[in-house]
């Protein structure tokens, strides 16, 4: 897209955001969900990864979704917008009216060898999801109830274990590299948003919020606080921009690397990052009511989400291709 | 700026260049520190071989001696030289954007082609026994006379000014003014009647900072660099070159490093604590994030935004990734620790000034807080 383009589709996300983004935990409900994902299949960007090439860079999907992280969305902008739609357009899959999602182990991990103890992630208005094995097939698989997340914004629905899975095509090996990738780099934009976000969130409670007669912004411990938060939001949104590119412009397994630096630094950082806005809130972000956990439970199962940090750091240390 | 795509190069064009620096680095043997050879006489003799093949100043305009490429393109040699296991590139970036920035078109022409071959060295003379973090604060006064000053004061910490030439000088050329707009900047040749310079043995038994004694001496009104008063904007801006990791040379130095942890980790996998592959990793991940980040400060630049505030954000993460990187080193090679130490731990020892350099921690706080998020002062 040229630059003009993408800041009328981010400016769409953005006012969607607005417009739907729940602020509070109890309006989080069926009829909000619907109506949510009614207004996201209008702004119709489910092209924008599902042609070749596609019309949106893996940047822009990624700055997408940041902007979708932003504030606590029910729509399935990652999964039916950013995440199936690119699997399809790496298989060359003829469209179809269906509109998938994407299954991930009930761990929340890419899938195994086989097709089994599968949820449907980000599920809000799909009607199926694709899952991904390690040898490279994907498949279509049928959506059973919804099933409980910690992340309460984040529609999962469970995957019957006897439902039938009908295979819809093979990744190449490459492809199968940038489809990890992708998928990494877009969750961690998303996480990457709503810690940033919400440090800024934070940031305006310190400037108006008055204690022993003063805003508590003007103390410095409170300052060094959101400093420290700042700090690792730019290092969060640095490291996954150049991944994002890096899938636009480099090799796939340079991209996976990338991703996965990307993932291993946003896991503990923005989750850092939304601690420390927490702590500025003090009280009130310890309530249901508040904004706060719904960010913290975001951003907390978004940091076990596809790539632990336990599991990739050890396997960081040792050299592979990065360069 | 953060919120629409950035363009971090062209990727064909900077892997031309990583393979022509590899190719370079094949015919040209890293240099062998003589076991007596002072640490800065080594880099200054790698210094003037990286130049020969055409490697310093990389961002630099070509009639300034450079090779008239962005600072991704240094980003890429950087980043390759750790790789490469190869020492860093001179710490010169910094130096040579405040001559850009501030000097006259006689003085980039008289100074910087000598200064990226290697020919002059330079050191800084910023900070002072009463003027560190509060770097406002300096006394070193120079007096106008006609046609010339006399400088009178004292400069501290002034890397390397026993191997150095020439001095990038911070001086009071007002008495009355605010701080902010009473500091000149001058080039002082060190060689200058007046001056002495007495090195400071560091807490890693180096000799790197000095002390800088001025008695009356005399500098040249040509030898001032822009107007009276700039000498603020000019340390300003210099120090928001100094705290990114790139123009200090930081990157390729770290990259060295965690080259070596990785190659470690690679051999003895199976022999390490779980632990300590995770701290690895976690230096791997600390120094990718660092390059990212220069990278897209680079990207920002040449997109049109100006060196502001946030380059207190890059000198924090540059001290969390030297900090963890020199501390992680010696949990891995604890051989290091041995006797009197080796040099990983003189490094070590060294990383812990990371955080006082150039502004402490402390005052980078204090920027972010006030200049980028309008935190409001107390009272």
């Amino acid at each position: 897209m040229d630059r003009e383009e993408f800041v009328l589709v981010r400016d769409m996300v953005r006012s969607l955001a607005t417009r739907h983004g729940v602020t509070s935990a109890d309006e989080v409900k069926p009829s909000t969900r619907a109506a949510a994902q009614q207004a996201l299949d209008e702004l119709d960007l489910a092209e924008l990864r599902r042609t070749s090439p596609p019309a949106a860079t893996a940047q822009e999907c990624a700055l997408l979704a940041e902007e979708h992280g932003r504030r606590p969305l029910t729509t399935s902008l990652l999964g039916t917008v950013l995440l199936a739609p690119e699997l399809l357009r790496l298989l060359g899959a003829s469209t179809s009216p269906a509109i998938p999602t994407i299954a991930f182990t009930r761990e929340l991990r890419f899938p195994g060898r086989t097709p089994t103890d599968l949820v449907a992630w980000d599920s809000e208005g799909a009607d199926s999801a694709l899952c991904v094995t390690t040898d490279g097939t994907v498949s279509r698989v049928e959506l059973g109830p919804s099933a409980p997340s910690t992340d309460l914004v984040r529609t999962v629905r469970a995957v019957p274990s006897d439902a039938p899975v009908e295979v819809v095509g093979q990744l190449a090996a490459d492809d199968q590299l940038r489809w990890q990738a992708y998928a990494l780099v877009v969750v961690t934009a998303e996480l990457v948003g709503a810690a940033g976000s919400f440090v800024e969130q934070a940031v305006q409670y310190a400037r108006d919020r008055r204690q022993y007669g003063q805003a508590i912004g003007s103390f410095q411990a409170v300052q060094h606080l959101l400093a420290d938060a700042t700090v690792l939001v730019e290092a969060c949104t640095s490291v996954t921009r150049y991944a994002a590119w890096c899938l636009d412009n480099e090799p796939p397994e340079r991209a996976l690397a990338a991703a996965r630096v990307a993932k291993a630094e946003v896991n503990s950082s923005a989750l850092e990052a939304v601690y420390a806005g927490m702590q500025v809130f003090g009280g009130i972000a310890q309530t249901w009511e508040h904004i706060a956990h719904l960010y913290l439970r975001k951003v907390r199962l978004g940091s076990t989400l596809l790539a632990t940090t336990a599991e990739l750091l050890p396997a960081l240390a040792v050299p592979e291709v990065t360069r | 700026m953060t919120s629409t795509p950035l363009d971090f190069g062209n990727p064909v064009e900077l892997d031309r260049l990583r393979q022509e620096f590899r190719a370079w680095l094949a015919e040209h043997p890293l240099p062998e520190r003589q076991s007596d050879e002072p640490l800065p006489v080594f880099l200054h003799r790698w210094h003037r071989l990286l130049h020969s093949g055409g490697w310093v100043g990389l961002d630099v305009p070509e009639r300034y001696g450079g090779r008239g490429l962005t600072a991704l393109h240094q980003v890429a040699i950087s980043d390759e030289l750790g790789a490469c296991r190869a020492p860093g590139v001179p710490r010169i970036g910094y130096l040579a954007h405040a001559l850009l920035e501030f000097g006259s078109e006689e003085q980039r022409l008289r100074f910087l082609p000598r200064m990226l071959a290697g020919d002059e060295v330079w050191c800084q003379g910023f900070s002072e026994p009463g003027a560190g973090s509060d770097l406002a604060g300096m006394s070193t006064f120079a007096e106008r006379h006609d046609g010339h000053y006399t400088v009178r004061g004292q400069k501290l910490w002034t890397s390397y000014a026993q191997y150095s030439g020439l001095c990038l000088l911070l001086a009071r050329t007002d008495r009355s003014a605010p701080a902010h707009k009473s500091i000149s900047a001058f080039v002082l040749p060190l060689d200058r009647p007046g001056v002495t310079v007495r090195p400071l043995r560091a807490a890693n038994g180096d000799d790197e900072f000095c002390e800088l004694f001025l008695d009356d001496v005399r500098v040249e009104e040509s030898e001032r660099i822009g107007v009276e008063g700039v000498g603020w904007a000019l340390a300003m801006t210099t120090v928001s070159y100094e705290r990114n990791a790139l123009d200090t040379g930081h990157i390729s130095k770290y990259g060295l490093l965690v080259e070596r942890l990785r190659r470690f980790a690679a051999e003895q996998r199976a022999g390490l604590p779980d632990g300590l592959l995770s701290r690895i990793g976690r230096c791997v991940v600390d120094y990718e994030v660092l390059v990212a980040h220069a990278r897209r400060r680079t990207a920002e630049r040449l997109a049109g935004q100006v060196a502001g505030p946030e380059s207190s954000v890059d000198k924090l993460l540059m001290t969390r990734t030297e900090q963890r990187l020199y501390d992680t080193a010696l949990e891995v090679f604890p051989a290091e620790l041995a006797g009197e130490g080796g040099e990983l731990f003189g490094d070590y020892l060294y990383s812990r000034a990371a955080s006082v350099y150039g502004g402490t921690s402390q005052i980078q706080r204090n920027i972010i807080a006030k200049r980028i998020l309008h935190l409001p002062s107390n009272g």
